[in-house]
């Protein structure tokens, strides 16, 4: 289970996280927003990369930030960056050494079988051994998805994860998701784009100006009405109250 | 240690691939042959090629370090590739160390490069093995280091550019500011003057300290306290250094 308790970041005087709480305890949860609303800097709270201002993350009752906890986590950034003069096997392998895997007494062959098995996976194992300068952007976002998975995650936190990718591309993105599920894995995305949600989704939160508005399953949130419209009225809601106005 | 290790071994895979690089290297390389002509021309004397040589692999030694101390600390975190790093079990200290000390064998490596060059082209002018002129290219590398040190620090709160520029001035202000408190006291300089050259004395480091070629040139052995004072002073303000660094990173918001 993640606990977000009282979340709030500002940079100097700007809150962009305004004293978030939640708690989540299913497979996949989606947090939905509009691009600024937010979610980049939670997610990037949770992995540890930022330092909240005020309020805590806890997963399974452990400080999300903390080392041990993030050997059992998979992170990948929206809009990835990576060493262009490296390939995609000497990507993944750097990746996983930070994490010391070799004290599951694996050797270095049954290491490589696992990369390429999650190459495979996401779909660039025949361009393993191409430098990444040579990628296109959607074979990147592939291998960003990639080394989230090196260590095997419990919890996988994916950042705008199907961007940049073309129609079957984001097909079989969805898939590995799913197929993560499936194998227990807990999984959180950042999305903008309300058909993935929709899709493969459990439940989601809607973020707007670094705020909850909605949290809960895809079904009851759109009490009958489509995804879309129903996230335009909680949003535009949101905008009339007086203190955004 | 381990993850240090790890981002130090990738920064070395990295760099070496880099092609700026490898022109520098070459470049290094054409100076120090040519020396033996360079040589021929002046004295025809093997000092001169020491002098030449000596002079030739600290410049290009010193073009590597600003190159890569201020480019590849900063592009990592300002290409956003320190995500990847960072959301594993690495700390912000490792990944900093783990920066310097990758810089740091890329430069062990040049320097041996360009080490047996030398040492090659002074054994062809009939002037035996020069141990002395490797002890000076050894006190250059510790120069150098300190060099990769500051640009890293810079580069925690600086831009590439910025960086390029701090660092060169501190290079600069550090090879000439022990002469500048000679030549002070020898003019009888004194008030606030003189109190703001002493400043500039205990601030910058003093990198003449590290300035063995003339021992090489004239077939002199490095002093071993001079030798050790080298390696201490470099040590310390390394250290002062990274952990400055280390310190600002931790608090930059990325």
């Amino acid at each position: 289970m993640v606990d977000f308790s009282h979340l709030t970041k500002a940079y100097k005087k700007k809150v962009v996280v305004d004293d978030f709480t939640l708690s989540v305890d299913v497979p996949i949860f989606g947090f939905l927003g509009q691009n600024g609303a937010g979610k980049t800097t939670i997610m990037k709270m949770i992995v540890g990369l930022l330092e909240p201002t005020s309020g805590t993350i806890t997963i399974d009752g452990a400080l999300s930030s903390h080392p041990i906890f993030k050997k059992k986590l998979g992170y990948m950034p929206e809009t990835p960056y990576f060493y262009e003069r490296m390939t995609g096997m000497e990507f993944l392998r750097f990746c996983d050494e930070l994490f010391d895997n070799t004290k599951s007494g694996d050797t270095v062959t049954a290491r490589t079988s696992h990369y390429e098995e999650i190459l495979k996976k996401v779909g660039i194992f025949g361009a393993r051994n191409a430098e990444i300068r040579t990628y296109s952007k959607g074979m990147r976002q592939r291998l960003g998805f990639a080394q989230s998975l090196v260590n095997d995650p419990e919890y996988l936190f994916l950042d705008e994860p199907l961007d940049g990718l073309d129609p079957i591309g984001r097909r079989e993105m969805k898939e590995v998701m799913l197929a993560l599920k499936h194998e227990g894995r807990k999984i959180f995305l950042n999305t903008h784009i309300l058909a993935d949600v929709e899709e493969i989704c459990d439940e989601v939160g809607i973020v707007h100006r670094g705020k909850l508005l909605y949290a809960g399953s895809v079904k009851a949130f759109c009490e009958g009405k489509s995804l879309e419209e129903r996230f335009m009225e909680v949003v535009g809601a949101h905008e009339k109250q007086p203190a955004h106005a | 240690m381990r993850n240090i290790w790890i981002i130090a071994k990738n920064t070395l895979k990295l760099e070496i691939r880099d092609k700026i690089l490898y022109g520098i290297i070459v470049f290094g390389l054409l100076y120090v042959f040519f020396t033996l002509f360079l040589a021929d021309l002046v004295l025809k004397e093997p000092s001169m090629v020491k002098a030449f040589g000596l002079t030739g692999i600290y410049f290009f030694n010193a073009i590597i370090a600003l190159f890569l101390g201020t480019t590849s600390f900063f592009k990592d975190v300002d290409r956003k590739v320190v995500y990847f790093i960072l959301s594993k079990p690495v700390s912000r200290a490792q990944f900093v160390l783990g920066k310097f000390f990758g810089l740091c064998l890329v430069l062990l490596l040049t320097s041996a490069i360009l080490g047996v060059a030398y040492v090659g082209v002074v054994l062809y002018e009939h002037a035996g093995f020069d141990w002395i002129g490797l002890t000076a290219i050894a006190m250059q590398f510790l120069e150098m280091a300190m060099f990769l040190a500051f640009a890293i620090f810079v580069s925690t709160f600086a831009s590439s550019l910025l960086s390029i520029v701090y660092t060169s001035g501190v290079f600069f202000l550090g090879h000439i500011v022990s002469q500048l408190v000679t030549d002070a006291k020898a003019i009888n300089l004194g008030g606030i003057r003189l109190w703001l050259i002493e400043i500039l004395y205990y601030v910058f480091p003093n990198l003449e300290k590290f300035d063995a070629r003339d021992f090489a040139i004239h077939v002199v052995p490095v002093p071993f306290t001079s030798f050790a004072l080298a390696v201490a002073y470099s040590a310390v303000y390394i250290i002062l250094l990274l952990t400055a660094a280390v310190w600002i990173f931790d608090k930059k918001e990325i």
